[in-house]
């Protein structure tokens, strides 16, 4: 036996955690997801300087299909719709406003939803209240809820973000009430009023702190799902106006052409499918990087 | 006389039942009722009782993390049932709480730093490099290193994770720990080491111990005095020395028998008691333990005994005399095999020497 043997095994001092981004970058399929959202996200804010034309101008050239196409054209990579506007402008230019919206509504709905679900959690009391408020909320279904706003305040991006915004709000509040009362049931909160913190460290270091991150999964799923009602959305007429580009939109228009020009509902329904789906593979990876728990 | 640390006056905790959608209340749990007694300063009081007998409850009661139904709990003679939440926080830092669950009693997302510093920061006890400096110090305490500080409590065993609970109930330099059950989640080699360290822990910082625990061994191990509760009453309370070496209560007698024993050989009785617990929400009348007791007489049905001093110790029974004389053990002779095979044992053990 040797003499490292015979010591505690606790005592020999343990390798060094990496910091959480270091991790997040060894995860291969996050790492991609990141970099396509940052990508998209990139395109997205710098459309006015990418765009190779104006997103709103025909060209005279109608439903060109895509260059790699037999019929295409490289002045045109991603073809025209039947208005003869350069698809790839449009798409730089909707994707920016589908991001909007989607972030937007999140960051109000989930922060508002979240932070009244933890509330009904952490305050017996205030339960009932909370849950019957959402309860009520829940019944609205986003897409009815849209459109009689839009018949309210008349057609635009506002009515669709407090569309979202509210059908966000109950789900995130039972969502975080759920995962915080798994939480409020565990030992460690009473531990911590028999240390005699105030409520208001108790609220953010034991409970806060311990469901932050299944919000996040669950907020970075809830991202995905509202891109695509946004998009419902507009498919359906509400939300942006023609001519301004919106990815749904896009996809609506396209409808009509399906069979002889399928390029123009394609093109944006995949860019939608690729934010929906690298946003959820990037929501995964930031739990598995932010869970001590899960970490090896 | 110095007065005790920790007085229980006539301390009560209800649960109460609501059915139907009026929400009626149709009765109420009682899970503690009346429990009386005084905890003196360096002493370790152990209350024990089987399961939902409402030992755990009353350790939450006395420490106000479930505000009791009735009665008082005194903090060096002055009462603290009825403070405010402000100076109730204060006053937590004489008084600390071990609990059973070595893995779910430590927030999972705070370092074992963090933890630590929390209760020192939060009541003053240290700040900036004398609070770090104490930190290493209560870990040195508990038998841990310095480098551990930097870590999850999930990186940690249950008993390394006692240790850090004890650390922490420590860090406000208390004068009074409940110990819920702290060793029944632990391997049996794991709990002696954590018995033995809550000993030293007392001798050094001349802690006073409220042991709940249902384990008899570990009680007779480390406690002063003994608490025995049957549905939410104390039914018998002494010197660990005379409770265990004479019960004079039936429930104790049984509790006693049925501890296993380090004879090898030795018989439990056959059943010890009969039956289950009733329910606290239905609790019997008179004595509670009387539809389980084998010497139970009328009277014990109509007329619940008063704790009485009786051969040295407090004893809620009529017939204590009698109870006496219930067998606690059953000695039973050991075989032939079983003395040759230790026999054998023993000549090896001298022979190494």
């Amino acid at each position: 036996m040797t003499d490292a043997a015979t010591a505690t095994p606790a005592m020999t001092a343990p390798p060094q955690r990496l910091p959480w981004w270091r991790r997040l970058l060894r995860d291969r399929a996050a790492l991609m997801a990141l970099v396509v959202l940052v990508l998209i996200f990139a395109a997205a804010a710098l459309a006015p300087w990418l765009a190779p034309y104006d997103p709103y101008a025909s060209s005279r050239k109608v439903m060109l299909p895509p260059a790699w196409a037999a019929r295409g054209s490289m002045d045109f990579l991603l073809g025209t719709d039947p208005q003869g506007r350069d698809i790839l402008s449009r798409l730089l230019y909707g994707t920016r406003l589908t991001l909007l919206i989607g972030l937007s509504s999140i960051l109000v709905g989930g922060l508002l939803g979240s932070f009244l679900g933890l509330l009904a959690a952490f305050y017996a009391r205030l339960d009932p209240w909370i849950m019957r408020l959402s309860d009520v909320l829940l019944s609205l279904p986003a897409i009815l809820l849209g459109l009689a706003l839009v018949a309210a305040l008349g057609q635009g991006i506002m009515p669709v973000v407090l569309a979202l915004v509210v059908s966000t709000i109950p789900d995130c509040a039972r969502i975080a009430r759920g995962i915080a009362m798994g939480i409020m049931k565990q030992e460690f909160i009473e531990a911590g009023r028999a240390l005699g913190l105030p409520d208001r460290q108790l609220f953010t270091r034991y409970l806060l702190r311990n469901a932050i991150s299944s919000i996040l999964i669950f907020l970075s799923l809830r991202f995905g799902q509202l891109i695509l009602i946004a998009a419902s959305l507009s498919f359906l007429g509400l939300g942006a106006r023609p001519p301004v580009a919106e990815l749904g939109m896009m996809a609506a228009q396209g409808r009509d052409f399906f069979l002889f020009a399928p390029h123009i509902a394609v093109i944006p329904s995949v860019l939608i499918l690729i934010i929906v789906l690298a946003a959820n593979i990037a929501g995964d990876a930031l739990r598995d990087v932010l869970d001590p728990r899960l970490q090896t | 006389m110095k007065p005790p640390v920790l007085e229980a006056m006539n301390l009560s905790k209800h649960y109460p039942v609501h059915k139907g959608i009026l929400n009626r209340q149709i009765g109420a749990v009682q899970a503690v009722s009346d429990v009386n007694f005084r905890l003196m300063e360096g002493e370790t009081l152990a209350i024990v009782g089987e399961s939902g007998c409402g030992k755990s409850t009353l350790g939450r009661a006395l420490l106000r993390l479930s505000e009791p139904t009735a009665g008082n709990v005194l903090l060096d003679g002055k009462d603290i049932t009825t403070l405010p939440p402000g100076q109730l926080r204060d006053k937590r830092r004489e008084m600390q709480m071990v609990f059973q669950d070595p893995f779910g009693s430590l927030n999972p997302r705070m370092t074992v730093r963090e933890t630590l510093l929390e209760p020192i920061i939060l009541h003053k006890v240290a700040t900036g490099a004398a609070a770090e400096a104490m930190v290493s110090d209560l870990l040195k305490t508990v038998g841990l290193s310095d480098f551990h500080a930097g870590r999850y409590p999930h990186e940690f065993s249950g008993g390394q994770r006692q240790r850090i609970c004890i650390a922490r109930a420590l860090a406000t330099k208390p004068r009074i720990i409940v110990c819920d059950e702290p060793v029944s989640a632990l391997d049996v080699s794991v709990q002696a080491q954590i018995v033995n360290l809550l000993q030293d822990l007392q001798r050094q910082f001349g802690l006073s111990y409220v042991f709940i625990s249902h384990d008899l061994a570990v009680v007779r191990h480390i406690a002063d005095r003994v608490a025995v509760m049957y549905l939410g009453r104390i039914v018998e309370m002494g010197d660990a020395e005379t409770i265990f070496r004479d019960p004079r209560h039936p429930y104790t007698r049984a509790l006693v028998a049925a501890a296993p024993k380090p004879v090898p050989g030795a018989a439990l009785p056959d059943r010890a008691v009969k039956g289950d617990m009733p329910s606290a929400l239905n609790p019997p009348s008179g004595c509670a333990f009387h539809t389980r007791c084998p010497i139970a007489r009328d009277i014990c049905a109509r007329d619940r005994p008063d704790l009485r001093e009786t051969a040295g110790k407090q004893v809620a029974c009529h017939f204590p005399d009698e109870a006496a004389t219930i067998p606690a053990s059953v000695a039973a002779p050991m075989s032939g095999v079983l003395q040759q095979r230790l026999a054998v044992l023993d000549r090896r053990r001298a022979a190494q020497g």
